[in-house]
């Protein structure tokens, strides 16, 4: 009889490999940028022509400390670079400069969370470790044709930082819990915007698999070139398959890089180029050490936008939001940002606030985009925003009226949807539909004592009586028909509660 | 001393042709070399980075993108060229 799987463990470490967000490419002056003609980006330095020399791209650099200010790690005081030789036509020079001894990052850690129970259920909370993360070059793109291959070398010498975890992850969900994180984090402070259909965060994925409870590592397999989060997630699963029939069956594992094909779902043995692994690493001699000064750490400090989850716990500790409202903002800084200004401008009620940015703020932001013949319907939250009519204080003004009563929350939606269309103030709008609701104590008296005596609630008025609070509400249907809607439902409330004594 | 290193290795990793004479040759030259590595190596120096080869970051580049060579030109200075790439023997990754 088989073992059944989950008396395995599987151990994930990951190599993240993120394009940073610069204009220029990292160690010459070319530029760079997705979707443009073959070849149309190339200098004299990316193709290592003689008599060139590479400088580092500042920007290259301090986007990868922030990087590392993000995670929690350490910034040495030095970091070199060094050449991977190899003869491969992606590289137009022979070697690759990336850094093998003095990383510009060491160290750091991603906070994760795993799918909860339910939509509004808070998943499990865990830290993956980083290792360490290097600055280096992306290579070229080759596409086959025929007996030959074209290389385009538009992608040679842009900025990438290898992202490189402990093998801290043990399941496909963590795999990909943590790269959602790793995404949010980069894009939140702008390090990256990682893309990943222009290609702009691919994955190495390592896999082994042990007996739980075991101390050492199984022997692991690594897929190389994962181009997307779902690959990722299939390829973990596949490969911890493939992994555990094999030991079942008295075979072993061989160390071997993998490929993986996305449209058939599989992966496969990669054709082992011959001594790829025997890169005879050396220190660079045209790139000087680099000495990073404190000063720029701690510039690049302030620039660190507060870790997500950190902010999910804010959102959730001290300003009471139910964690579906939470888990939304949190993932896009702009959109957090623009609901923290909202409850600037109105502080009682941030659930209010945040209901309505989570819920009916993006579903109309996305349905306008959709319907603007925009193909960004999926567009990150900063674009939208930037046309959204409405702005943060102008909600938190809807919110208000809602939580004085002016208008009941049924009117709210109306109003909102109203906002959206003209971009006018809640109160505006209020008066030019006549919908303020009717707070006239003595006619609403009058009203409610009718109410009150219709023998139809007789029994939901003995019920309160009762000590059943609920009870009460069943009075206040009656009465908000016979206004209309228009009664101040915190007054009708109020004077229930007065004349049932 | 003893060699450190495999000739015929080395040559196929450089891409080298040699005959047995630069085989001799080479292997000697590069004991050599590493000879003096070792005795570098050896020296009891402080652990220090050297400061002659330590920049700061006043010798960045700044991200101000500037000329490119067009494809036109890159693709001249190949061998071999089509539709503005660069013309290779395929050279594959592909599931086989």
């Amino acid at each position: 009889m088989s073992t059944p799987p989950s008396d395995w463990e599987v151990v994930i470490g990951l190599e993240v490999h993120v394009q940073l967000h610069t204009r220029a490419k990292v160690f010459a002056s070319s530029p760079w940028g997705f979707g443009k003609e073959p070849n149309e980006q190339v200098d004299p330095v990316v193709l290592g022509l003689p008599g060139t020399l590479p400088v580092v791209n500042r920007e290259a650099v301090e986007k990868s400390i922030l990087f590392g200010l993000v995670v929690g790690a350490s910034v040495p005081e030095h970091c070199s670079w060094d050449r991977k030789n190899y003869f491969y036509p992606d590289n137009p020079k022979n070697y690759q400069l990336t850094q093998k001894d003095f990383p510009v990052v060491v160290g750091g850690q991603v906070e994760i969370e795993l799918p909860g129970a339910s939509r509004n259920v808070m998943g499990e909370h865990k830290f993956i470790r980083i290792h360490h993360a290097h600055l280096e070059e992306d290579v070229g793109k080759l596409s086959h044709a025929g007996s030959g291959s074209l290389v385009d070398y538009n992608r040679a010498g842009v900025p990438l930082l290898e992202i490189v975890t402990e093998p801290d992850l043990r399941s496909s969900a963590e795999a990909e819990a943590f790269l959602r994180s790793l995404v949010a984090m980069l894009t939140q402070a702008g390090v990256a915007d990682c893309d990943m259909e222009k290609g702009q965060l691919r994955c190495d994925c390592n896999v082994s698999i042990r007996r739980r409870g075991a101390e050492k590592l199984g022997t692991r397999t690594e897929t190389k070139n994962l181009n997307s989060i779902s690959s990722v997630r299939d390829t973990v699963i596949y490969e911890t398959a493939r992994q555990i029939r094999e030991l079942e069956a008295g075979r072993s594992i061989t160390q071997e890089t993998r490929g993986w094909n996305a449209e058939l779902a599989r992966g496969y043995v990669l054709r082992d180029k011959e001594d790829a692994h025997d890169y005879r690493y050396f220190p660079d001699p045209d790139i000087p050490t680099l000495k990073i000064s404190r000063e720029t750490v701690a510039r690049l400090a302030k620039l660190a936008p507060e870790n997500l989850y950190d902010r999910q716990r804010r959102y959730v500790d001290k300003l009471g939001l139910p964690y579906t409202a939470a888990s939304v903002l949190v993932h896009d800084r702009a959109l957090a940002e623009w609901f923290e200004l909202a409850v600037a401008a109105h502080p009682a009620n941030p659930s209010g606030i945040a209901n309505l940015v989570a819920n009916d703020l993006l579903r109309d932001l996305a349905a306008s985009a959709g319907a603007a013949g925009a193909d960004n319907e999926s567009a990150p939250a900063p674009i939208l925003l930037a046309s959204c009519p409405i702005k943060p204080a102008q909600l938190a003004g809807l919110v208000k009226l809602t939580d004085e009563g002016v208008i009941s929350k049924q009117q709210a939606k109306e109003v909102f949807t109203e906002m959206f269309k003209s971009g006018q103030d809640a109160a505006a709008i209020v008066d030019a539909k006549g919908l303020r609701q009717n707070s006239d104590t003595g006619e609403l008296e009058k009203i409610v004592q009718e109410v009150i005596a219709d023998p139809a609630v007789a029994k939901s008025i003995a019920e309160y009586r009762a000590g059943n609070e609920k009870a009460i509400n069943a009075l206040k249907g009656p009465i908000m028909k016979r206004t209309q809607g228009k009664a101040n439902p915190v007054l009708i409330d109020q004077l229930l509660r007065k004349f049932l004594g | 001393m003893a060699e450190g290193f495999d000739i015929d290795h080395l040559a196929k990793l450089a891409r080298l042709s040699l005959t047995a004479e630069e085989k001799a040759l080479y292997s000697s030259q590069l004991n050599q070399i590493l000879g003096h590595f070792q005795a570098l190596a050896e020296a009891d120096l402080p652990a220090t980075i050297d400061d002659a080869r330590v920049v700061n970051e006043a010798a960045l580049r700044s991200d101000e993108p500037g000329p490119v060579l067009g494809a036109d030109a890159v693709t001249r200075i190949a061998p071999a060229s089509r539709d503005g790439q660069i013309s290779v023997p395929r050279v594959v990754d592909d599931e086989s």
